[in-house]
C-alpha cells in the first residue's frame, strides 16, 4: 500500500530562536528522502515533531490525508512512524531480546518468530542473547531497527544513523535501507554527510536556519550544489599544501601503554610513534576505540612512565596537562562543554584555563583580572570569536564560536605540539573551514599536530601521516597519500 | 493558564531570592503547624522569632549562636564549592574542642597572656587532624568522603564521652561527666558585662572577610571555582586535585575546629559531653542558604541560629519541645530545595483564550 505522509506549515519556536518557520514537505512511500542541513538548521526538530517528541506550535501533520495527532511518543508508534535516533536508547545490561521485547504487549513467543523472520529476510545477524553493552555500535542499530521493524512501520526515519559506523557497516545499513523502501517503507534519512544523501538517496530537502530552503531529485543535484544549499554560501575548498616536512623529531612514544581499573574504559596496549615538527598525525577511528584514553594519556591527565613519552628531548611522561603545556604543548579535549570550557563562567575565565607560566595570569596566588582580560581579547580578535564581550558567559557562545576560543586559548601561546581530539565535532560548515584552515597554517609554521577524529574525511584532508586505533592498539603509521578511505574503515573495523 | 518553562540563564536575582522565598515558605508552613497543635499561629511564629531577640541579652545570644554557624558554614563553603562533601563538620568541632581543652587543661592552674593562643591554635590544629582522616582516604583510596566524614562524627563523640566520664573527669567533680573549669587565661574574653557574647565572634568575622577573598581573588579560588563546576575541566587544566582536596577539607577541619574552641572556651569554661547542640550539622544548611557566599553566609547563620533560640522560649512559653528548632531548620532546608526549581524553570502566564 502507497503511504503518504505530509508537513504542512509547522512551525516551531524557541525563546530565541525559530527552530522551523512554516516548513512543508511531501513524502511518499517507494523512496529514499534525505533531510539535509547543518547543525542548528532544523531537522531535528522536525524529525521530533514526526516522532511526537516535540509539539509543534502551527501545523498539521497528515499521514494518508488522515490528520495526525502526535502529542506523545506513543503516539507515532501507534500510527506507525518508527524512528531510529542518533544516539541509541538500549538498557546496555539487559540482552538483545529483552530490549526488544521491552514495549510491547504481544506474547514473547509470537514476537521471537516474528525477530526471527526479520533477521532472515534482512540477513540480520546479532545474537539475541548477549547483553547488549557487549555489542558494536554497528549491531547496536540493528537492535533499533528491528525494534521498529517488529511493529511493521509505514515510515521509519534515521537520525544521522552512520555517525557511529565503519565504512563496511555503513553500506550495509544503506542496503537494508534500500530493500526496506522496495518493500513500501517511507524512509526519511537525516544527515549533514553529502556523500551519503547521493548515494543512498532519491530526493533531497534542505533546511537551512529553520526553513525549508529546496527540495529536489537527487539526479539534479551534485555534493557542490548541495554544499551551498546547506551553507548558503560558496564554499571555498582547502586543501592542504603539500610541502616538505622537517625531519627533526618533535615527539615520540615508546612503548606506551594504560590499563584501566574502569570496565568501559579501552586499555591502551603497546602505542609507539613519532611525528616531525611542521607534520600532522591523523589518527582514525571508530569511537571508544581508546581515543579518548590516548588523548589523556598524551595530555597528562592520565600520568604514564617518564620514558613512555620523550618531548623535544625531555622525558614527559609523568607530567600533568599545566606542567606539559610549559614545554609547549597544547590540548584540545573533544568535549567543549564538559571538559575544554565551563559553560557557566565567563570568557575570560574559560581563557585562564590555560595558565601558562609566562602569560602571567595568577601572581603569587592572585588572579591578574586585567592580564587575563587583556589576553582573551587578543584571542577573541585574532581567531574571529564572533563576540566582543569577554564577560559573557561561555554558554552563550555557539558551538563554533566556543571551539574557535579554546583553539585560540591553546594556540595563542605558540606551542610546538597541538593535540586535538574531534575538533570539529557537531560544528557547521563554516566554523568547520576556519578550524580546518587554522590547523593547516600551524602545520604550515612548522608546528605538529597530532589529530585524534572519527571523521575519515577531515583526516584524509589535513594529515601527513595517518593511523588507526582499534581496541586500544594503533595501527602502523602510512603516509596519508597511501591512504582510502575504504582502507581506513577496513583498519577502524578490526580487519587488515 | 499558568505554563512551566525552562530559564535560558538563573539571574542574579533569583539566586538570591529563592532563600529569601525559602524562609517565608518555612514561616507559613511553621504557623500552620503551630494551628494545627491548637496555638494561635502569629503569636506562636513570635514567640518563636521575635520574642527571644527582643532585648539586648536575646541579641547576644543570638550572635552567640550564630557565630559557630557561620564559622563552620564559612569552612564548609570552601569543601561544597570544589566538589567535596563534607558532612563530618560536627566531628571536627567535637575534636578540636577536645584538643584545644586537653591543652587548655594542662594550663588549669596557670595564668598568661600565651596560654588562649596555644589553645585556639590546638582547637585548629584538631580540627584539621579531624578533617584530615576523609580527605587522606578520599585522594588515596578512593573512599567515599560523605560515609567517612559522617561516621567520624559518633567515633569523636564517644572519644569526648570516654575522655570526660574517665581520665579528664575533674577530680574534684563528685563524678559529673565534666572536666575541670578553664583557667581565666584559657578563656575567650566575653564582650559585655552580663552577656554571653565573647570574642569568638572576631573569628568568624575574619573568616568571613579571608573567605571572601580567596574565593574571589586568588587562584586557589580560581581553581575551587572550576573543579565545583567540572573535575574533568579542572584534571585538563592541570590543577593538583589530591592537594586541593586536602587544603579544603584541612581549612573546613580548622573552621569546625575553632567554633568547637569558641563553644568550649567561651561562655562554659570546661568540656563536657555535650560541646555542640549540633551546630556541625546544622551549618550544612546556613552554608546552602547563604548560597556559599560569604555575605550570604552571615545572614543564614543569623536566621538559622533565631530557630535554636526560638526553639527554647517556645520550650518555656509554650510547653513545645525544643526539637520544633530542628523542624523549623529542616523546613528551611526542605523548602530552599524545593524553590531551587525556580533557579531553573519559571512560570509564564498564558492567555488562555489561544
Amino acid at each position: 500500500m502507497n503511504t503518504n505522509l505530509k508537513i504542512s506549515n509547522v512551525t516551531k519556536i524557541y525563546p530565541g530562536c525559530i527552530a522551523n518557520d512554516n516548513v512543508s514537505l511531501e513524502f511518499n512511500s517507494g523512496k529514499i528522502y534525505a533531510l539535509l542541513g547543518e547543525n542548528g538548521a532544523g531537522k531535528s526538530t522536525l524529525v521530533k515533531i514526526l516522532s511526537g517528541v516535540v509539539i509543534p506550535d502551527e501545523g498539521k501533520i497528515y499521514l494518508n490525508k488522515n490528520i495526525l495527532k502526535l502529542n506523545s511518543p506513543s503516539d507515532a508508534k501507534k500510527n506507525d512512524i518508527g524512528m531510529v535516533f542518533q544516539h541509541f536508547n538500549l538498557f546496555e545490561t539487559l540482552s538483545v531480546f529483552e530490549n526488544l521485547i521491552i514495549d510491547s504487549d504481544e506474547q514473547r513467543e509470537n514476537l521471537k518468530e516474528k525477530i526471527d523472520t526479520i533477521m532472515k529476510k534482512y540477513n540480520f545477524s546479532v545474537d539475541l542473547d548477549v547483553p547488549v553493552l557487549n555489542l558494536s555500535a554497528g549491531q547496536k542499530q540493528k537492535v533499533e531497527i528491528i525494534r521498529c521493524l517488529i511493529r511493521s512501520p509505514k515510515v521509519l526515519i534515521m537520525d544521522e544513523p552512520t555517525s557511529v559506523l565503519t565504512e563496511q557497516e555503513t553500506s550495509e545499513l544503506f542496503l537494508s535501507l534500500k530493500k526496506f523502501s522496495e518493500e513500501g517503507i517511507l524512509i526519511i534519512y537525516i544527515t549533514h554527510k553529502l556523500k551519503e544523501v547521493m548515494q543512498l538517496c532519491d530526493e533531497v530537502a534542505v533546511m537551512r536556519r529553520g526553513k525549508l530552503v529546496s527540495v529536489s531529485q537527487i539526479n539534479n543535484e551534485n555534493i557542490e550544489s548541495l554544499a551551498n544549499k546547506m551553507v548558503g554560501q560558496d564554499l571555498k575548498t582547502i586543501k592542504k599544501k603539500k610541502e616538505n616536512t622537517s625531519s627533526e623529531q618533535l615527539i615520540k612514544i615508546t612503548n606506551l601503554n594504560f590499563k584501566s581499573e574502569d570496565p568501559f574504559e579501552t586499555n591502551l596496549v603497546d602505542i609507539n610513534f613519532s611525528l616531525n615538527r611542521g607534520e600532522c598525525l591523523g589518527i582514525a577511528g571508530i569511537s571508544g576505540n581508546g581515543q579518548s584514553e590516548l588523548f589523556q594519556v598524551l595530555s597528562g591527565e592520565i600520568i604514564s612512565n617518564k620514558n613512555s613519552i620523550e618531548f623535544n628531548k625531555n622525558f614527559i611522561g609523568d607530567l600533568n596537562p599545566q606542567e606539559r603545556r610549559e614545554y609547549l604543548m597544547a590540548f584540545s579535549p573533544e568535549d567543549r562543554l564538559e571538559q575544554a570550557a565551563i559553560p557557566q563562567m565567563a570568557i575570560f575565565e574559560n581563557v585562564a584555563l590555560n595558565n601558562f607560566k609566562s602569560s602571567n595570569f595568577f601572581n603569587n596566588g592572585l588572579i591578574n583580572e586585567s592580564k587575563i582580560k587583556e589576553h582573551s581579547k587578543k584571542i577573541i580578535s585574532e581567531f574571529n570569536v564572533n563576540t566582543d564581550n569577554i564577560d559573557l558567559k561561555s554558554q552563550f557562545l555557539s558551538g563554533g564560536n566556543l571551539q574557535k576560543l579554546i583553539i585560540g586559548r591553546e594556540l595563542i601561546t605558540s606551542p610546538d605540539l597541538l593535540i586535538c581530539f574531534n575538533p570539529t565535532w557537531g560544528l557547521d560548515v563554516g566554523a568547520i573551514n576556519y578550524i580546518h584552515e587554522t590547523l593547516i597554517k600551524i602545520n604550515e609554521q612548522n608546528k605538529s599536530i597530532i589529530l585524534i577524529s572519527t571523521d575519515t574525511d577531515e583526516l584524509l584532508k589535513l594529515s601527513d601521516k595517518i593511523s588507526v586505533i582499534h581496541r586500544g592498539k594503533l595501527s602502523k603509521i602510512m603516509n596519508a597519500e597511501d591512504v582510502t578511505s575504504e582502507k581506513l574503515g577496513i583498519l577502524m573495523g578490526g580487519g587488515n | 493558564m499558568i505554563k512551566i518553562v525552562k530559564r535560558d540563564q538563573p539571574s542574579k536575582a533569583i539566586f538570591f531570592f529563592t532563600p529569601v522565598l525559602a524562609i517565608f515558605l518555612t514561616l507559613i508552613a511553621g504557623g500552620i503547624i503551630f494551628y494545627i497543635l491548637g496555638f494561635k499561629p502569629f503569636e506562636a511564629l513570635k514567640f518563636f522569632f521575635i520574642v527571644p531577640i527582643a532585648d539586648k541579652y536575646g541579641f547576644s545570644e543570638l550572635l552567640l549562636k550564630a557565630t559557630p554557624l557561620c564559622l563552620i558554614a564559612i569552612g564548609l563553603s570552601f569543601c561544597f564549592k570544589s566538589n567535596n562533601w563534607n558532612i563530618g563538620a560536627e566531628g571536627q568541632l567535637t575534636f578540636g574542642a577536645i584538643v584545644s581543652g586537653g591543652v587548655a587543661l594542662l594550663f588549669y592552674d596557670q595564668e598568661g597572656f600565651y596560654i588562649l593562643p596555644i589553645v585556639i591554635l590546638a582547637g585548629a590544629i584538631g580540627g584539621m587532624i579531624y578533617a584530615s582522616i576523609p580527605a587522606i582516604l578520599k585522594t588515596y583510596f578512593n573512599t567515599n568522603e560523605i560515609l567517612v566524614s559522617l561516621m567520624l562524627v559518633y567515633v569523636s563523640k564517644l572519644i569526648l564521652d570516654y575522655l570526660v566520664v574517665g581520665p579528664w573527669s575533674n577530680p574534684e567533680g563528685f563524678n559529673f561527666p565534666e572536666t575541670r573549669q578553664f583557667s581565666d587565661s584559657a578563656r575567650l574574653p566575653l564582650l559585655f558585662e552580663g552577656l554571653r557574647i565573647h570574642a569568638g565572634i572576631f573569628l568568624a568575622l575574619a573568616a568571613v572577610v579571608i573567605s571572601w577573598f580567596v574565593f574571589y581573588k586568588t587562584y586557589l579560588g580560581f581553581q575551587m571555582k572550576v573543579s565545583g563546576f567540572s573535575l574533568k575541566t579542572a584534571k585538563y587544566a592541570g590543577y593538583k586535585g589530591k592537594k586541593m582536596i586536602i587544603l579544603v577539607f584541612l581549612i573546613s577541619g580548622a573552621c569546625a575546629g575553632l567554633a568547637g574552641v569558641g563553644e568550649i572556651t567561651g561562655p562554659i569554661g570546661q568540656l563536657h559531653r555535650e560541646v555542640s547542640p549540633d551546630y556541625g550539622f546544622t551549618a550544612i544548611i546556613v552554608a546552602f542558604l547563604g548560597r556559599l557566599h560569604p555575605v550570604g553566609i552571615i545572614f543564614a547563620s543569623l536566621v538559622v541560629a533565631i530557630t535554636y533560640l526560638g526553639a527554647e522560649t517556645a520550650q518555656i512559653f509554650m510547653q513545645i519541645p525544643k526539637y520544633t528548632g530542628q523542624v523549623f531548620q529542616g523546613m528551611i532546608l526542605f523548602f530552599l530545595l524545593a524553590s531551587d526549581y525556580l533557579l531553573f524553570f519559571k512560570f509564564k502566564f498564558i492567555d488562555s483564550k489561544k
